[in-house]
């Protein structure tokens, strides 16, 4: 550090110097993942490479290149593409509706020849990107003012509520929740924290009284909230994935022997119910792995947002982490019961090639962080325009 | 360099929050990880069970139906292999082709097809459910199908089980029928588990006859086994060997001989010429026949003319064809041996002799018959206008003289006749384990009173009525199988009750020994001789003769089903051809043989035959003959009888032997 913090901060540095100040232990913690999604991929259709593990993993792989791509790219850059960025897949989310795929009664895909693109998986990264960037330009005694709000906040709403009217309740949930994380890592003071929350809960009891939420989304919410009630309806798909993962015990049941997942009593296997068949087969062993290299995940990702001297790297870093770990919890804890079922999948671990793309884009803006810790060029550059 | 302050206040604020929020993550994870510990190891044992509970269900096995054996050890009941073709639909593509490509093979009816599409349709959630398209195949069919099944997608056999008889209507009588559970079945069932077998597709339950009767024997135990499923029920293994094999059922050994039970079938269903041409027939003979052996109670031919195939119902019967065996004026479905009731007529006179004989009537006495007999201010005339001039008893019996009886029913009380024909098997019920069973009437005063319970004006008997019971007719009657067991006792002296199941399973039912009757044999002698006399003697059955070859003893019966009435056309009573068939008289004919050790009896009766000795007495002839040939009961001449044995034992002997 000593030695590093010497350099003038706001040198360029060349290209080999930033392949070589790539997180490894980062990206190592990444490969492990993708490697267990890829394994249990391979075991959802009775172990057999098609169609979903090699496709994950080629899919993983193309993405770490891309990682490496954003990584290397200057952190400049993506501060200046951040606004680009957000608008550009807020124009894709605003035409779902329109030329969106059909599935399962939601438009939520857009296919680009033969590439199917999840605009709302986008999303995610991208507003965590907006709001770091004008978080980065704004003063902090500005953050907790009224018109210093309102664009965060529209920021936000807007998508959070194109996604929820396509509709996928999780996702547009999630969006919002990173995006409030962001806003109050940026220091928005406690009371105004304190006035959202009250608002939010009002404005749940206005959503379900005038009927803004779908008779099944709130079907599930009451189903997790008494799981005794109608098993083989409502609660079958949590019941079910309780009992292949409580039957997985500590050392599982073994690749390809879980019962629960190779016998089809689960939903979804392969996207939002990876981790019940991961969790029959391999017990709590693999189960507390996986665990920690997501918990591992985050914490080296708090470490490079920490150590970030930019505003917009450690907000970026630190949400995009955030955002990483909430899907985590959210996707277990509802395959465990703790939480309703929304569709939301695990990062890196469910067949999808939007969360991938997004995820390891992410994680390509973590690193490009970490290799650009030492500028702070960048905040001159970003708030006096 | 120049530091903005506000730089520094935002990145403690944004340092003090990210402390927090990731606390916060990880305070959230540590609730995941004691999410997992709960689930995966403090309910691990909750959830291993309950996931087996998932995979593995239970599956009843319907257990092989036990057979039927006549004396000899041959099969009257077995459960054949059935041949089928199943249709999977999820293993073929397109199942029209895979339909067509059946049918060059097989041709299939507009209605199975139609059924086939309906099956299909109702079964597409569970497209793995093999549907069947057609059971019951020949052979040859099976086989077509078998050999080009590569190129017939979707398509698959199995070979079930069918109930099988193998001579069909001669035997439904005795054996009834087996039917798919009804919903009267599974609310009789006693506990869940009878419920499911009764529910299995394959499962049949006696609903008539023997099959009824010995169900729970013949039935067997339902096994279970543990098949492997998926979640949406497609099993996809069967190896699993937890749960209880089926244990077949018991095997029945009767005391049926199948070829005089054919026989008996075929004299009752030949036209013997009782319905003349130009006169209404039913269309088909209504009777009944039983042929007893009279030392050992066996029954060893039962008849009901016209029966059913009891093979019908082992496939589905149609509800057409089945209310049409229901409702036809023939009742095919009614046991007669047992569940018919007939004025006995003449062949009650013997019990009316033996009566006389107690009463101290000599058989010597003769009465005089001129054809007419006054009795109450009343006319009641003999069967025989002319009539019998002066006869005694044996000759009472030989012409079948009425006004002797009516002499006779003036000496002797009816409550003594009554005692004398319950002596000797009428108005009681043999458990045979056949379906229907009626006990008949035998009159007397009490049954009088009893009868006429409501109305007390009529619940004197009058001495009048016994002048018709003496003969067989007014209240009493009686069923075929009673009739036979009445000559059986007449033959033997012996309380001869009548048998049909040999043994069950291995365990034999030794040969009773039968309690000598009450009475003084003499008495019974006179009423032997008097049937010896009716057939050997040129009496009113000479021409059911069998000599020189058997002596065989018997008597005609003739009972009218209603009062007599004058054709006003001849001005003489209704000749019998002259009347429609319903109100013709009844024929009847009771027989042991050999008359010198007697061995056999029978009774045969041709419902509206018109006449004893022409529609029942020459069927019993022949029935008769058949039965002296062969002499069932003779193991030197039936190497497979086996007297002290059950046809199943009979042939593990035999086999043992080989």
């Amino acid at each position: 550090m000593a030695k590093e913090a010497l350099r003038v901060p706001t040198a360029e540095l060349d290209l080999q110097e930033r392949i070589l100040r790539l997180h490894w232990p980062l990206l190592l913690v990444l490969c492990g993942i993708a490697g267990i999604g890829v394994m249990t991929l391979y075991s959802v259709p009775q172990g057999h490479w098609s169609p979903y593990a090699a496709q994950h993993l080629i899919r993983f792989l193309v993405c770490l290149v891309g990682l490496a791509v954003v990584a290397v790219i200057p952190l400049r850059f993506w501060l200046s593409a951040s606004y680009p960025i957000y608008f550009g897949v807020l124009v894709l989310l605003l035409l779902v509706p329109f030329i969106g795929e059909m599935n399962n009664g939601a438009r939520r895909w857009i296919d680009l020849g033969g590439f199917q693109l999840q605009p709302s998986e986008m999303m995610k990264v991208a507003v965590v990107m907006a709001l770091a960037r004008y978080y980065h330009g704004l003063e902090f005694k500005k953050v907790s003012t009224i018109l210093g709000m309102i664009p965060p906040l529209a920021m936000v709403g807007v998508p959070v509520g194109l996604v929820f009217i396509q509709p996928d309740l999780g996702t547009s949930l999630l969006i919002g929740f990173s995006g409030l994380l962001v806003i109050l890592l940026a220091g928005i003071s406690w009371r105004v924290v304190t006035v959202g929350i009250f608002t939010a809960l009002a404005g749940i009891v206005v959503a379900i009284q005038t009927g803004l939420l779908k008779e099944y989304q709130i079907e599930r919410v009451t189903a997790f909230l008494n799981p005794d009630h109608d098993p083989l309806g409502a609660n079958f798909h949590p019941n079910q994935s309780k009992i292949a993962i409580g039957s997985g015990g500590v050392e599982g049941k073994g690749l390809l022997e879980g019962t629960q997942s190779q016998l089809g009593f689960l939903p979804e296997t392969h996207t939002d119910f990876i981790f019940t068949i991961y969790g029959e087969e391999f017990g709590l062993i693999g189960t507390t792995i996986l665990l920690g290299l997501y918990i591992l995940a985050f914490l080296l990702t708090a470490r490079i947002a920490g150590a970030a001297r930019s505003h917009f790297g450690r907000l970026m870093s630190l949400g995009i982490g955030l955002t990483f770990v909430s899907y985590v919890l959210v996707n277990t804890g509802m395959v465990m019961g703790l939480a309703p079922v929304v569709g939301v999948p695990l990062p890196l671990v469910s067949y999808g090639g939007t969360v991938m793309l997004a995820m390891m884009g992410g994680f390509g803006l973590v690193m490009c962080t970490w290799v650009n810790r030492h500028q702070d060029t960048l905040r001159t550059q970003g708030w006096r325009r | 360099m120049k530091v903005e302050p506000f730089d520094t206040q935002r990145q403690t604020a944004f340092s003090r929050r990210s402390a927090l929020l990731s606390g916060g993550m990880l305070v959230l994870f540590g609730g995941v990880v004691y999410r997992l510990f709960d689930l995966q190891v403090r309910r691990y044992d909750e959830f291993a069970a309950k996931a087996d509970d998932n995979r593995f269900k239970q599956r009843v096995v319907v257990p092989r139906r036990g057979d039927m054996l006549d004396r000899y050890g041959n099969v009257i009941a077995t459960s054949r292999q059935n041949f089928r073709i199943l249709l999977i639909p999820e293993d073929t593509d397109n199942i029209p082709e895979s339909i067509a490509r059946l049918e060059e093979v097989v041709p299939l009816s507009a209605r199975q097809e139609e059924r086939l599409l309906r099956d299909i349709t109702a079964k597409k959630n569970q497209s793995f459910v093999p549907v069947e398209v057609m059971d019951n195949l020949s052979w040859d069919e099976f086989s077509a199908v078998n050999f080009r099944l590569p190129r017939l997608p979707g398509i698959s056999t199995e070979v079930g089980e069918t109930r099988f008889y193998p001579d069909g209507e001669h035997i439904s009588a005795i054996v009834g029928h087996v039917g798919a559970a009804d919903s009267r079945d599974l609310a009789n069932a006693e506990d869940q588990a009878k419920r499911l077998l009764y529910l299995q597709p394959g499962f049949k339950l006696g609903k008539l006859g023997l099959e009824k009767k010995y169900d729970t024997e013949l039935r067997g135990q339902a096994g279970t086994q543990t098949v492997e499923i998926t979640a949406a029920g497609r099993v996809i293994d069967e190896n699993d060997h937890r749960g209880n094999e089926a244990l077949p059922g018991t095997t029945l050994s009767l005391t049926i001989d199948t070829d005089i039970q054919a026989k008996a079938y075929e004299v009752l269903s030949t036209d013997y010429g009782e319905y003349p041409e130009g006169t209404e027939g039913p269309g088909a003979i209504s009777g009944a026949a039983v042929v007893m052996d009279v030392v050992n109670g066996d029954v060893i031919a039962l008849v009901s003319t016209p029966g059913f195939n009891p093979n019908d119902f082992a496939k589905t019967v149609g509800s057409s064809k089945l209310r049409e065996l229901e409702t036809s004026p023939l009742h095919p479905m009614l046991c007669k041996p047992i569940a018919g009731a007939y004025a006995p007529g003449s062949t009650f006179k013997m019990l009316s002799a033996i009566t006389a004989q107690e009463a101290g009537i000599s058989p010597s006495t003769r009465f005089g018959c001129s054809g007419k007999f006054w009795y109450g201010g009343h006319e009641h005339n003999c069967w025989k206008q002319g009539g019998h001039g002066a006869v005694d008893m044996v000759n009472s019996l030989k012409h079948s003289c009425d006004v002797y009886y009516y002499n006779v029913a003036t000496r002797v009380d009816i409550d003594h006749i009554a005692e004398v024909a319950k002596r000797f098997g009428l108005g009681q019920k043999f458990d045979l384990g056949l379906s229907g069973q009626v006990s008949g009437i035998v009159p007397s005063r009490e049954w009088k009173r009893n009868f006429y319970r409501t109305n007390p004006d009529n619940q004197t008997w009058f001495p009048g009525e016994t002048l018709s019971v003496v003969i067989g007719q007014g209240a009493v009657t009686s069923t075929p199988l009673q009739l036979a067991v009445m000559s059986a006792r007449i033959a033997t002296g012996k309380v001869v009750t009548p048998r049909i199941v040999r043994g069950i399973g291995d365990s034999f039912v030794e040969d009773p020994v039968f309690e000598t009757l009450a009475g003084d044999p003499e008495h019974l002698d006179i009423a032997r001789q008097g049937m010896d006399a009716v057939v050997n003697q040129w009496g009113t059955a000479a021409r059911s003769s069998l000599m020189p070859d058997f002596r065989m003893a018997g008597k005609t019966g003739t009972s009218q089903v209603r009062s007599l009435q004058i054709n006003p056309a001849t001005g003489r009573p209704f000749q019998n051809h002259e009347l429609p068939w319903r109100q013709r008289d009844n024929a009847l004919f009771v027989a042991f043989a050999p008359y010198d050790n007697p061995r056999y009896a029978c009774a045969v009766v041709v419902e509206h035959g018109g006449s004893g000795s022409k529609a029942a007495g020459p069927r019993a002839r022949d029935l008769m003959r058949a039965v002296l040939e062969k002499d069932p009961s003779n193991p030197a001449k039936n190497p497979l009888y086996y007297p002290s044995g059950t046809g199943a034992n009979r042939i593990a002997a035999l086999e043992g032997q080989g």
